[in-house]
C-alpha cells in the first residue's frame, strides 16, 4: 500500500502542486495498485537497446544557427532570458 | 587520517561544436544568447545528436588516466529543476547499472601515492546564471544559454588524497595532461572546475563546492581540515553536509541543504543509441594519441642528455615542447632546450605573449647553431633572442644590425685590450698580484665589445700582456 | 468534385485536369468550415492553403517540376512541429508556441508539395485514448457526434474520416494512431520504431512513440509512408532500411501466409460485436489462402502496467521543460521565487497529463524504482522476446484494434484506469517496436470496428499487403456527416 505522503512527495519532485487535487491522489493510488500486477511477472535483466557505431555519430563541426532564436523565446530582457529569482 | 576525493569538470574547449548540437563548443566570445539553437535550449521536438569527436577525446583522457573503457557506452538523464538547465534534466553518464561511462577504474601516481580514478563521464554543461536586483521585489534570475550543451568530461577520484598539496600536484598534472592531449585549454576561465570532499579520522564526509581556481582548492581544503579538526578536538560531531567556498572571506560556509533532497531518478536517455566502442577504435586512438608528458620527459633525458629540471619544464608545457619538437635535431637539442627554458623566460609566459610571439622554430635552430659554433657568444645569443621575439627578423639580419658577431681575431682584440689597459691603469697594476682583478678587466673588454669578445681568447691575451709587463 | 476520393485518385485527377489543386483545396476548406462546428477536428487552420495550391497549379501549367503530392491537402497532429504555425500539443502550456523549424516528416511532405490544411486536435501532449483531454475541447466522432473519435490522434482521424483532408499524420505511443483510426473507420499505421524520424515530434515517451499516417485506404497509407520514412541525420534513433517503395506489390495477397490469432486479445473482455467482426475477418483471410491459428502471448496481461510505468516515467522527464520560462503562456516571472513560479505555472496542465507526470515521478523514485520502473523494463524485454518467438512461427498476428465499440463522450472520463485498459491490444506493438496497422472492417449499429494486423520488425511490406487484401473484401460507406 502506497502512502499518501509519498504521492505528494512525487508530485513535488515534478513541481506539481496538489493543493486542489486531492482526487488525483485517489486515482493515482488506484493506478499504482493496478501496477502491482508487475510483481507476478518475470523478465530478463536485459533492457531494450538501440546501438550505433561511433561512425554513425555527428561530425564535430561548428554550424551557427542562423536565426535570431533568442527573440522567439517568450521571456527575454535585453538578451538574457528572464527567470524568477532563486532563494 | 585525512581523506580527500575530487570531482573535476573539464570542458573540451578544443572541440569545434557542443556535445549534442553544432553550436560552438567554446562559447566565450559570443554575445549573450547568440550561441544557441533548438537542441541546446531544448525546444519542444528537438533531439540530441552526439558529437563523435567528443567521445574520442573523452576516451583519450580515460586512457591517459589509466582507465578501462567499456565496449558500449550509454547516456542517462539526471532529472532536476534549475533555471540554467533548459530541459530540466541533464544528459550525463551513470554507472550504477554497470560500467557504461567512457572510463572507469583508472589510476594516477602523484609523488608515489596511487590516486584511483573511479570514473570518467561525458556530460553537458548547463547555461550561466546572472542575478539581478537587490531587494526582494526586484530580484530576477537572468540566464545566458551560450554555455548550455558545452561538452564536459567529469573525472571522479576515490578519496585517496591525504594532503591538499597532493591535490594541487594532481590538478597541475591533470591540467598539463589535458592541454598536452589537445582536448582542452585549461587557461580559459571555467575550463577546469573542481569540487572536493573531505573527511578526517573516519568522520563524516563534507563536500566543498563553488571553488573558483586551483589555488583556492588548496586553501579551501586547508581551511576545512582546520575547521573539522577544531570540532573534533572539542568532541563536537562533524555533520555530513555540502559547504560552499566563500572566495571573499576565504572560508567555507554551510550551503542550505536543498541538494540532499534531490532524487534524480536516473534512467536511460532513449534519444541517444548505445555507442559501440570497438577495440579497433581504441587501438587507433591510442596510436594517434599525442605522446604523454612523462614519455617526453624520459625521451629528453635519455636521448638528448637534457638535465632533469630542464626536461621537466620542457615536457610539461605544451607550447615549449611543441617549439622544441619542431626546432631541434640530435646535435642542438640540449642547447635549444636550454634556450627555451631559460632565455625565453619573461617573453613567452602568458597566453597573449605566446600568441604574439614572432619566434619561429627556425630562429631557434639558427640561434643554437650560432652559439654552438662560436659565431656569437652566449650573451650575444640572449640579446639576439630578445630582438627575435620582438621583431621576428632573421638571425643573420640581427647579428649584423646589432653587430653581434664575435670578436675573434687576435689583433683587433689586442687593440681593444690595450685601450682598456690604458683606461684602467689602477686595475692593471693590481691585476698582477690579485687574480680576481683579471676578471674585472675581462669584463671591461666585454663591455667595450658589447659582449662580442671571445672570453677565452680575451683572458689569454690579457694574461700574456700582464705577464709581459 | 468528390472530396471522398483517395490520394491515388486525387493525383490522377489533378494530372488529367479534372480539377485544379486550387479548386480541390477551396472545396476542402469549404467543407472544413461546414463541419468543424460539429466535430472539431482542427485546432488551427492554414490560412495560406488555397494560395499555396494556386502556386502548385502555376508550376504544373508551366510544366515545372512538382513534388509527388501535387498540392494534396494533408492535416498534421498538433504535437508535430510546423514552422511558422502554432504547435500547441492541445495544452495551455504551449498555447503560443511557434516552432522555428518543421518536423522532418512535415519537411518531407512539403518537399513533395503536399499542402498542410491545419493542425489537428489531440489529447493533451498525446496522453489519452479519446481526445477528451484537449485544452481546446474534445473532437467528436463523425459517425455519431455524441461519441468519442478515439485518441490521442482523434483530430487527425476525424479530419480524414469527415473528408476535411486526404490524409493526416498522427503519432502512436500506445495505440494513438490505430485506436482513433478504428473508431473513425479509417486506416492507421504505426511504423516500426525508428523507421520514421521523430525530429519535430514533441516528445511524450521517446523510447516508444512513432509518427504514423492516417488515410482512407491502405494504398494511400503506403503512399504517405514512402514520403515520411527513412534515416534522418536529425534523429539518431532512425534506422536505415534503404530505399523501399511501400506501394509496390500491395496486391501480393495472403496466400500461404501464417497468421496468429492472439488469444489474449480475442477472449474475455471483448464486446460481442467486435468479437464477431474479428471472427469474420479471420474467416475472410482464410478464404484468401492464409493459414490462421491461435497463438498465446502470455505477457499481454502485463503490457498495460509495463507501458504506463515506462511511458509515465519518460513523460515526466520530457515534460519537465515546460516551466513557462522560455515558452508557454503569458505569466510574468517578476516577484516570484523559482520553484513557486514553476509549480503555479504547471497547474495549467490538464488532469490526465498531471496524473501521468506524478506517476512518472513516483515509479522511478528512490524506494520504488525497483518494484515499478526496473521491473517494467524487464517485463518489456520479456514482451519483446515473446513477440520474437511468435514471429518465428507466424508471418502476421491479428486482433481487434480496440476491445470495445466507441463510447460516449464523458462516459469514461472519471475512471482513468478503465481508459488505460482499452490500450491492451495496441500496446504490445509499441513496447516491442513492431509495426501494426488498423483497417476499418465493419460498421455495427452505426459505430465503426477496426481490425489490427501486426508484422515483424521492419516488415511493413508484408503488413501492408495483408491489410490491402483484407481491405479489398470490405465495402464500407463513408461517414454520415
Amino acid at each position: 500500500m502506497v502512502k499518501r505522503e509519498e504521492i505528494v512527495h512525487a508530485a513535488n519532485l515534478i513541481r506539481i502542486d496538489l493543493e486542489d487535487h486531492a482526487k488525483y491522489i485517489e486515482q493515482i493510488e488506484k493506478i499504482l495498485n493496478y501496477f502491482d500486477i508487475l510483481d507476478e511477472a518475470s523478465g530478463e535483466s536485459e533492457v531494450i537497446v538501440q546501438e550505433a557505431s561511433l561512425e554513425k555519430l555527428r561530425d564535430d563541426k561548428h554550424i551557427p544557427y542562423d536565426e535570431e532564436l533568442i527573440k522567439q523565446l517568450k521571456n527575454y530582457k535585453g538578451t538574457f532570458v528572464k527567470a524568477p529569482k532563486m532563494i | 587520517m585525512t581523506k580527500i576525493g575530487l570531482e573535476i569538470h573539464c570542458q573540451l574547449t578544443k572541440l569545434e561544436s557542443k556535445l549534442f548540437c553544432s553550436c560552438k563548443a567554446d562559447y566565450r566570445n559570443f554575445e549573450t544568447n547568440r550561441n544557441i539553437c533548438p537542441v541546446c535550449i531544448g525546444l519542444p521536438g528537438s533531439l540530441p545528436l552526439l558529437n563523435k569527436k567528443a567521445v574520442e577525446k573523452a576516451a583519450m583522457i580515460a586512457m591517459a588516466l589509466g582507465c578501462k573503457t567499456p565496449q558500449k557506452i550509454a547516456f542517462f538523464r539526471k532529472n532536476y529543476f534549475y533555471p540554467d538547465l533548459p530541459k530540466n534534466f541533464q544528459i550525463t553518464q551513470y554507472n550504477a547499472f554497470g560500467p557504461t561511462s567512457i572510463g572507469y577504474d583508472g589510476n594516477v601516481l602523484i609523488e608515489n601515492k596511487e590516486i584511483r580514478i573511479r570514473r570518467i563521464q561525458l556530460e553537458e554543461d548547463p547555461g550561466r546564471i546572472v542575478y539581478e536586483g537587490t531587494s526582494e521585489k526586484t530580484q530576477l534570475t537572468l540566464i545566458d544559454y551560450n554555455r548550455a550543451g558545452t561538452p564536459l568530461v567529469e573525472i571522479v577520484t576515490e578519496p585517496d588524497f591525504e594532503t591538499p598539496k597532493q591535490v594541487r600536484l594532481f590538478l597541475n598534472v591533470l591540467a598539463d595532461l589535458v592541454e598536452n592531449l589537445g582536448v582542452s585549454d585549461p587557461s580559459l576561465e571555467g575550463a577546469l572546475r573542481v569540487d572536493g570532499n573531505i573527511s578526517i579520522d573516519k568522520g563524516n564526509r563534507v563536500e566543498i563546492k563553488n571553488v573558483g581556481s586551483f589555488r583556492d582548492i588548496e586553501k579551501a581544503l586547508h581551511f576545512e581540515i582546520t575547521r573539522q579538526q577544531s570540532l573534533a578536538e572539542r568532541e563536537i560531531p562533524i555533520p555530513a553536509e555540502t559547504r560552499h567556498w566563500d572566495e571573499a572571506r576565504k572560508i567555507t560556509v554551510s550551503a542550505r541543504s536543498k541538494e540532499e533532497e534531490q532524487d534524480y531518478r536516473y534512467f536511460l536517455e532513449a534519444d541517444i543509441p548505445w555507442v559501440l566502442i570497438e577495440s579497433s577504435v581504441i587501438d587507433k586512438l591510442k596510436k594517434n594519441m599525442p605522446e604523454s608528458i612523462s614519455s617526453k620527459k624520459e625521451r629528453y633525458i635519455k636521448k638528448y642528455g637534457i638535465p632533469l629540471q630542464v626536461a621537466e619544464v620542457l615536457s610539461s608545457d605544451k607550447f615549449y615542447s611543441d617549439l622544441f619538437e619542431q626546432a631541434h635535431n640530435e646535435k642542438n637539442a640540449k642547447e635549444i632546450a636550454n634556450i627555451i627554458t631559460t632565455d625565453l623566460k619573461g617573453f613567452a609566459d602568458t597566453k597573449e605573449q605566446r600568441e604574439q610571439l614572432k619566434l619561429t622554430p627556425k630562429h631557434l635552430s639558427d640561434l643554437a647553431e650560432a652559439v654552438m659554433n662560436n659565431i656569437i657568444t652566449r650573451n650575444s645569443g640572449k640579446l639576439a633572442l630578445q630582438e627575435i621575439v620582438k621583431t621576428g627578423k632573421s638571425l643573420s639580419e640581427i647579428i649584423s644590425s646589432l653587430d653581434l658577431g664575435h670578436v675573434d681575431d687576435e689583433s683587433s682584440l689586442s687593440k681593444i685590450i690595450d685601450d682598456v689597459f690604458s683606461e684602467e691603469e689602477k686595475a692593471v697594476s693590481e691585476a698582477k698580484s690579485n687574480p680576481d682583478t683579471i676578471n674585472y678587466l675581462v669584463g671591461k673588454v666585454m663591455q667595450k665589445t658589447k659582449g662580442k669578445a671571445n672570453p677565452a681568447l680575451t683572458l689569454d691575451i690579457i694574461k700574456k700582456k700582464l705577464d709581459s709587463k | 468534385m468528390n472530396l471522398g476520393i483517395t490520394a491515388t485518385q486525387y493525383l490522377e485527377q489533378v494530372k488529367n485536369g479534372s480539377f485544379t489543386a486550387e479548386e480541390f483545396m477551396a472545396k476542402t476548406m469549404e467543407r472544413i468550415r461546414k463541419v468543424e462546428g460539429s466535430i472539431h477536428a482542427y485546432i488551427s487552420l492554414n490560412d495560406d492553403a488555397i494560395s499555396q495550391a494556386k502556386q502548385i497549379d502555376k508550376k504544373l501549367k508551366a510544366k515545372e517540376k512538382v513534388g509527388s503530392c501535387l498540392g494534396m491537402p494533408i492535416s498534421i497532429k498538433d504535437n508535430i512541429c510546423t514552422k511558422g504555425m502554432k504547435t500547441t500539443c492541445a495544452s495551455k502550456m504551449l498555447e503560443n508556441f511557434v516552432a522555428p523549424y518543421d518536423a522532418t516528416v512535415v519537411f518531407n511532405l512539403k518537399s513533395q508539395d503536399a499542402i498542410i490544411t491545419g493542425k489537428t486536435n489531440l489529447d493533451e501532449f498525446a496522453m489519452g485514448i479519446s481526445t477528451e483531454f484537449s485544452y481546446f475541447g474534445p473532437s467528436r466522432n463523425p459517425w455519431n457526434i455524441d461519441y468519442v473519435p478515439g485518441g490521442s490522434s482523434g483530430g487527425s482521424a476525424v479530419s480524414v474520416s469527415a473528408l476535411e483532408c486526404i490524409a493526416s499524420l498522427g503519432s502512436d505511443t500506445g495505440g494513438s494512431v490505430r485506436n482513433p483510426a478504428s473508431f473513425c473507420s479509417v486506416v492507421g499505421l504505426k511504423p516500426t520504431y525508428g523507421l520514421v524520424s521523430r525530429y519535430g515530434l514533441i516528445s511524450y515517451a521517446n523510447s516508444i512513440e512513432q509518427v504514423g499516417p492516417i488515410a482512407r485506404t491502405v494504398e494511400d497509407t503506403a503512399f504517405i509512408l514512402n514520403i515520411i520514412s527513412g534515416i534522418d541525420s536529425h534523429d539518431n534513433t532512425t534506422i536505415d532500411k534503404g530505399k523501399v517503395d511501400y506501394t509496390k506489390e500491395l496486391d501480393a495477397g495472403v496466400k500461404g501466409k501464417r497468421i496468429g490469432i492472439i488469444s489474449e486479445m480475442t477472449g474475455i473482455g471483448v464486446d460481442k460485436q467486435v468479437a464477431s467482426a474479428t471472427s469474420k475477418a479471420i474467416s475472410k483471410l482464410q478464404s484468401l489462402g492464409a493459414e490462421c491459428s491461435e497463438v498465446s502471448l502470455d505477457s499481454v496481461k502485463y503490457s498495460v502496467a509495463t507501458y504506463y510505468t515506462i511511458a509515465a516515467t519518460e513523460a515526466g522527464s520530457n515534460l519537465a521543460r515546460y516551466d513557462n520560462i522560455r515558452y508557454g503562456f503569458d505569466f510574468d516571472v517578476e516577484g516570484f521565487e523559482f520553484n513557486a513560479y514553476i509549480s503555479k505555472a504547471r497547474k495549467n496542465f490538464g488532469p490526465e497529463v498531471t496524473r501521468r507526470m506524478i506517476l512518472g515521478a513516483f515509479v522511478p523514485s528512490a524506494g520504488y524504482v525497483g518494484k515499478y520502473f526496473y521491473k517494467a523494463l524487464k517485463v518489456r524485454s520479456k514482451i519483446k522476446y515473446e513477440i520474437e518467438e511468435a514471429f518465428k512461427k507466424f508471418d502476421l498476428l491479428i486482433s481487434p484494434t480496440v476491445p470495445i465499440l466507441p463510447f460516449k463522450i464523458g462516459e469514461k472520463i472519471d475512471d482513468p484506469l478503465s481508459l488505460y485498459l482499452l490500450d491492451i491490444n495496441t500496446i504490445v506493438a509499441n513496447l516491442s517496436g513492431i509495426p501494426a496497422i488498423s483497417i476499418p472492417y465493419e460498421i455495427s449499429h452505426g459505430l465503426p470496428i477496426g481490425i489490427q494486423l501486426f508484422a515483424d520488425l521492419a516488415k511493413e511490406q508484408t503488413l501492408l499487403q495483408a491489410a490491402y487484401a483484407l481491405e479489398k473484401t470490405t465495402n464500407l460507406p463513408g461517414a454520415p456527416i
